[in-house]
């Protein structure tokens, strides 16, 4: 299935390998997208889904302790300034993107704990603090400083989680990842 | 411009004050020549908004023969019930506790997002303890937490020692977590305090309620406690026999009240108002003085140090429920950090009446989780339905071009619609048609219906129908699929096409040309719409004695009644193209 759906577009599989750093107990789906010229580092247990697509053209890609990138997500895309700068993506540990969710490269840092909501843009060198919620199709724009525990919500809207649930929520996303390591099947060898 | 796909609505005859509540009689018309022109429908009058229905907005009553739009319904409630748990609440409960759920039901007040009850572990101080050295498990507490926004009822200060009924310990607890006394309570208290009687007991109370925060409902019950002492008061000063009893019905005081009741509270007894002089107000907070507190400036410290997102929006103030336990009137929530659980509106299931006859046209399964009706008229089960088709001729040179819906129509051109009525009840129905000859409004177009008159068969059984077809082939149906469509010629008078139970007609129309003159005026707002209006007026015969129309086939011919139904309905079908 996967093959096929490569020689069907030439054009994303043909892109320049990029090197990786992997950490052993990752898992990335042998579907999965990693193209660029730039590092990729990911650290351990993580977990990337199937057609979830990273781009390191713009700059280096580093992916924190036990994060869920979902399916279709697109982790440093080149925005509409084009940049290319050392860092492109920063994700803390335990953050997750979820399906379709995209995020800009350019020193743009997801901080740890924090949730991108479905189909949601982060903008180029947005930084989000840690434990944040950005709820489905949030868009936040280029260069935003988002503070910790902020939700953003209902087309923009901000509030402060003040449940103080992060512990919790760690130990959940720990949780996740021990299900998805049994029902997703790894292969980093593809990209070493 | 947004393509325009043809329409049908159909007026409903109750905007004609006239014809309302009986079939339409002498004033429809027979044929499309101009003698009804004067009194044609306009859709475009203000008017025509509120009475124009697509067919399937439509019911229908039996009994009238007439249909039945939203504005000449009467509704009335079947069930009340919670959208959230489906929860069905007895009416009876609902002038007692209000129109919303009181069990667990409530939204997030930040993003209407309901919210979900969630236990909160206080974290064990030991884990390693298998025993802890308190009895049971450390306690747990819950609070309502919305999964979208993340709010959460800690934020105002608010837990639940149990997970259900959150409604009843809600009202129990004031923001920031103190308890209140809900009514009831504090009558017992009072009734408790008044038993063991004396004055110490009396202070004690009136004590312990200064101590506690006046919030609406204690205010409301000391006025009304310290009112109801004044009422009995001075008519023990002025009548002799009061010691009969205050409360009695015979006690001239309650009297008075009960007239004051029944007259409006205009024709006053003179000794009435005499005895109203005598009382004096309240004047302590135990009688329910609440005096004002003008000291805001906590509020505007709050204020300041707070951004216009911390602030309540309007809405979310009217979404919040009505707060008996707030502190007094003044500064209602103005804050999102003051915002409490909005409990879930209630919602009602209808039943539909035909204000007429009283006859229900419609009336929904009891239970509260099947949508099914039990009764349901809807005209489209009555009534024909009209569906419309453009047809492109081909000209003198050359095969015509495939007509796409939404197309825009050539100014002066004339153009061919097939109108295709669908008879939905089991009897054959002899349809009628009138359209004015020119369309109402600034830019009149030519409509002609070329078969102002014809029948549809009965909607038999499509098997009984497929059988038969055979037979049918060899004759006059066949005949119009046979060639393409380049072979017909519109003919005058002629049936374009028929089927089982449907009818096909042309009408031709020249569309106006929307030529304005320059710098006079503007086009209206869908002024390039081109809708005409056409009365449709519908005979069959039913089975007498007012029965339903059934499958009419064995029954005797003579026992048909003869009904007829007469309505404007407007064909908007399609833009007309400009300049
Ligand atoms: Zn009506
Ligand atoms: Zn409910
Ligand atoms: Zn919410
Ligand atoms: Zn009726």
């Amino acid at each position: 299935m996967s093959s096929k759906r490569h020689s069907i577009l030439p054009a994303v599989s043909a892109g320049p390998k990029p090197p990786v750093h992997f950490s052993s107990s990752i898992t990335i789906a042998e579907s999965a997208l990693l193209t660029g010229t730039n590092l990729i580092t990911i650290s351990s247990e993580s977990v990337i889904h199937p057609r979830a697509k990273l781009d390191s053209l713009a700059g280096r890609i580093t992916i924190g302790r036990r994060c869920v990138v979902h399916e279709r997500t697109m982790i440093g895309a080149i925005g509409t300034s084009g940049k290319v700068t050392e860092q492109a993506v920063t994700l803390g540990d335990y953050a997750t993107v979820e399906v379709a969710a995209s995020i800009e490269a350019g020193n743009t840092i997801i901080g740890e704990g924090t949730t991108v909501g479905v189909g949601s843009k982060v903008g180029a060198g947005a930084v989000i603090g840690k434990h944040c919620t950005l709820t489905p199709h949030t868009e936040v724009p280029a260069g935003e400083v988002i503070p910790d525990f902020t939700v953003i919500y209902s087309n923009g809207m901000r509030r402060i989680d003040k449940r103080g649930v992060a512990d919790l929520k760690n130990k959940g996303q720990a949780r996740q990842i021990d299900v998805l390591r049994r029902m997703i099947p790894t292969n980093p060898a593809k990209f070493a | 411009m947004a393509p325009l796909n043809p329409y049908t609505y159909i007026q409903c005859p109750c905007s004609d004050s006239a014809s309302l509540g009986r079939p339409s009689d002498a004033t429809s018309p027979t044929s499309a020549d101009g003698d009804e022109e004067d009194n044609a429908f306009d859709p475009r009058a203000p008017r025509a908004n509120f009475s124009l229905y697509p067919l399937e907005y439509l019911l229908y009553c039996e009994d009238c023969h007439q249909i039945r739009c939203p504005r000449c319904i009467t509704e009335e409630i079947a069930t009340y019930f919670c959208p959230s748990c489906l929860f069905e609440v007895p009416s009876s409960n609902l002038k007692s506790e209000g129109n919303r759920c009181t069990r667990s039901c409530f939204q997030c007040p930040i993003c209407i997002g309901p919210l979900s009850v969630t236990s909160i572990e206080a974290p064990p101080s030991d884990p390693s303890l298998l025993v802890p050295d308190r009895a049971g498990t450390p306690h747990t507490t819950y609070s309502l937490i919305c999964s979208y926004c993340s709010w959460s009822s800690t934020e105002i200060g608010i837990q639940f020692d149990k997970p259900n009924s959150i409604h009843a310990q809600l009202a129990k607890i004031r923001n920031g977590g103190a308890s209140r006394l809900t009514a009831k309570e504090r009558k017992e208290r009072r009734k408790e305090l008044s038993h063991r009687g004396g004055e110490a007991a009396l202070a004690a109370s009136s004590e312990a309620a200064a101590g506690q925060d006046m919030d609406l409902e204690t205010q409301f019950a000391n006025l009304k406690l310290f009112y109801n002492s004044q009422l009995a008061d001075p008519n023990a000063g002025d009548n002799g026999f009061s010691s009969l009893g205050d409360l009695g019905f015979s006690s001239p005081s309650s009297l008075s009240r009960i007239m004051n009741l029944y007259t409006g509270g205009k024709l006053h007894d003179p000794r009435a108002k005499s005895k109203l002089g005598a009382m004096r107000e309240a004047i302590t907070a135990d009688e329910g003085l609440l005096e004002t507190d003008l000291d805001e400036s906590s509020l505007i410290t709050q204020l300041h140090q707070s951004d216009f997102l911390d602030t309540a929006s309007s809405t979310q103030i009217c979404s919040q429920p009505p707060n008996l336990g707030e502190t007094y009137i003044y500064g209602a929530a103005r804050f999102n950090s003051s915002l409490r659980p909005v409990p879930y509106l209630l919602r009602t299931k209808r039943s539909k009446r035909c204000p007429v006859c009283r006859h229900i046209i419609s009336k929904p399964e009891a239970k509260v989780q099947t949508t099914r009706f039990r009764i349901r008229l809807v005209a489209g089960s009555y009534i024909p339905s009209i569906t419309i088709r453009r047809l492109n001729l081909p000209g003198p040179n050359g095969p015509a071009a495939p007509a796409i819906l939404g197309d825009l129509l050539e100014p002066l051109k004339p153009v061919h619609f097939v109108l295709t009525f669908k008879n939905p009840i089991f009897e054959s129905l002899k349809v009628t048609l009138g359209a004015p000859a020119k369309t109402p409004g600034r830019f009149p177009s030519k409509v002609t219906v070329l078969c102002p008159q014809f029948d549809i068969d009965a909607n038999t059984d499509v098997w009984d129908e497929a059988l038969k077809e055979n037979d049918r082939e060899s004759s006059g149906r066949s005949r119009r699929r046979a060639g393409t469509e380049s072979q017909f010629q519109v003919e005058v008078g002629k049936i374009w096409e028929r089927g089982r139970n449907w009818v096909s007609i042309i009408v031709e129309v020249v569309p106006a040309s929307l030529k304005l003159e320059p710098g006079r005026d503007v086009l209206k707002q869908d002024e390039d719409v081109l809708e005409i209006p056409m009365f449709v007026r519908i005979e069959w015969e039913a089975e007498g004695g007012g029965d339903d129309a059934a499958s009419g086939t064995g029954r005797d011919k003579d026992q048909k009644e003869k009904k007829e139904l007469a309505y404007w309905c407007v064909l908007g079908l399609g833009r007309i193209k400009q300049g």
